[in-house]
């Protein structure tokens, strides 16, 4: 079993049931939907932190750019960005009070480290790019969009996994124990 | 009924960032405590060793989509009252594509990276900068991408897509998705011999609950577009397209400026004229959109509430309202905004009519709405 595959499994509190969890996220959907008038998002915050960096290094460039420049000279004034921060604190303090919270590096006992990041750093970079490009990543569009029933979303939906599964294979390796 | 930040263009307030602070702390929870603040979990998902994702994510839609579909129902929120984001088949496919790539690639999405991050992943840290670098390089091949990515649809709800009803469609999407519960069960069950769930009363009450909520939604079905007293414009919403070519209907510029002194949400405004136009004065709560753009822009109000066109005359809101009848919407009304001005805004002193007193009073309130300055959207 996957607990016995880290030290931490001992220690660690029982997470939650997957459809309470669930039951739990789309409440918390839902309240965004009825309180805020929006879904949740979560990739909209990393791609205003590019815009916040560049904007630090060539402010009149990025202010002149097509797609950053639209969000102005202050692209961290943003509900986006506080609902970022609260998901870091949250699970933060959810991570801490489960006894879940430990530095490391998650890879297959037999994946080298410098592989397993950079997958990471390969996947990250992929998932910006995508999440700009669909205007959404699993938050935004999977579950916030697919909730309200948006062709689009649903299909943002089925290709997301449809190009996991595709590329699964490949980059099974870093999973070797 | 419930007025979200997003209607009341209040997004970017203190309090709407407060309100975003706690619903992100929610989040945060919820993703931690279903167990992903671990990348090996999320991408067990790809290899079927470990179907959490599936169930949590599926159960979420599902809720949130019951949810919606029942406040909306009982009158408790609108279709105005939320941000839909538009469909764009090309930029969704690629874009589902490639985020899938690197959402098993990285064991990592934006959300979940940020939980990995708190949880002390360091290849969430590597994972977010990575996506921080890749909404980078968007940016700089926006120019290049833009013009191949076009064909923005609108608001498409899927129900539309497939041509059913909205409660069908819901309720064989909470179908497709216990299907997929008792699937994964049996999957982590045959391959791990963990699936702790399969055939356990829980299941089984748990997929029973998600089935009678589903099935709900046809009886409650049309509960919403039962006439509310005051938005009952019934008879403008089924205009036969003979009627619509004889005899244009439109609305009467006193029944529109109590509409909109009341603040009928089901009310669409469209301002015709040029933006300088616009600029210059415009009826409160009124959308000046481009002509190309309009097919699109209104696809929201679609044969929901009452869309009015309003131009100086009548002949240009006549001519985009038979256009858009062929589109299949039978809810648009027109107006002149030169017999608006005379009706409801010109002042009582300089009317030849006499003018009763119950009616002056309205031309005053009327004055008093429309020709207050309203501050320019930021």
């Amino acid at each position: 079993m996957e607990e016995n595959a880290t030290p931490q499994a001992k220690t660690s509190k029982p997470l939650m049931n997957p459809y309470v969890a669930g039951i739990f996220l789309g409440s918390t959907l839902l309240a965004a939907y009825l309180i805020l008038g929006t879904g949740l998002g979560a990739s909209g915050a990393i791609a205003r932190l590019g815009a916040h960096l560049e904007l630090q290094l060539a402010p009149a460039r990025t202010l002149a750019s097509d797609y950053f420049g639209r969000w102005g000279d202050q692209p961290l004034k943003h509900y986006l960005v506080f609902m970022m921060g609260g998901v870091f604190l949250g699970g933060l303090v959810s991570a801490l009070l489960g006894k879940r919270c430990a530095v490391k590096i998650e890879r297959g006992a037999k994946c080298p480290t410098q592989k397993r990041l950079l997958f990471a750093l390969s996947g990250g970079i992929l998932a910006g790019f995508a999440a700009r490009l669909a205007n959404g990543c699993t938050s935004g569009q999977a579950l916030s969009g697919s909730a309200l029933l948006l062709t689009g979303s649903l299909l943002f939906l089925i290709c997301m996994f449809g190009g996991g599964y595709l590329t699964a294979w490949f980059v099974r390796g870093q999973w070797n124990d | 009924m419930i007025e979200t930040f997003f209607k009341a263009g209040t997004l970017n307030t203190p309090a709407a960032f407060l309100a975003s602070l706690l619903i992100g702390i929610a989040f945060g929870v919820a993703l931690e405590k279903a167990g992903f603040g671990s990348s090996r979990r999320l991408a067990g998902i790809f290899y079927f060793r470990d179907m959490t994702v599936l169930k949590v994510m599926f159960t979420a839609v599902v809720f949130a989509m019951l949810g919606i579909c029942y406040a909306r129902a009982f009158g408790l929120v609108t279709l105005d009252n939320v941000y839909f984001l538009h469909t764009v088949y090309g930029a969704q496919i690629v874009g589902g594509l490639i985020f899938g790539a690197g959402f098993v690639m990285s064991g990592w999405c934006p959300g979940t990276g940020a939980v990995g991050l708190a949880s002390g992943k360091i290849d969430a840290l590597v994972f977010l900068l990575g996506a921080v670098g890749g909404s980078m390089l968007y940016n700089e091949l926006h120019p290049i991408l833009a013009p191949i990515f076009t064909g923005d649809r609108g608001v498409v709800f899927a129900y539309e897509t497939f041509g059913v009803s909205e409660a069908r469609f819901a309720f064989s999407f909470t179908v497709i998705a216990v299907l997929c519960f008792w699937g994964s069960e049996y999957v982590e069950k045959k391959r791990q011999g963990r699936g702790h769930l399969w055939g356990t009363p829980f299941l089984a009450v748990f997929s029973a609950l998600l089935i009678v909520a589903a099935s709900g939604l046809f009886a409650v079905e049309g509960y919403e577009k039962k006439p509310a007293p005051r938005r009952a414009m019934p008879e403008k919403e089924s205009i036969p397209l003979q009627a619509v070519q004889a005899a244009p209907y439109h609305m009467g510029p006193q029944d529109l400026a109590d509409h909109l002194l009341a603040g009928d949400p089901s009310l669409t405004l469209v301002d015709m004229r040029t933006p300088e136009e616009f600029e210059q004065f415009h009826i409160r709560g009124a959308r000046n959109i481009p002509m190309e753009d309009l097919p699109e822009a209104l696809l929201p109000h679609k044969n929901r509430g009452l869309i009015v066109l309003y131009s100086n005359g009548m002949t240009l809101p006549a001519q985009v309202r038979d256009t858009l009848f062929r589109l299949g919407f039978q809810n648009v009304s027109l107006l002149s905004l030169t017999s608006f001005r005379n009706a409801c805004l010109k002042p009582v002193s300089l009317r030849s009519e006499p003018v009763p007193p119950e009616t002056a009073a309205k031309i005053n309130a009327w004055r008093a709405f429309f020709l207050t300055p309203v501050l320019p959207d930021v």
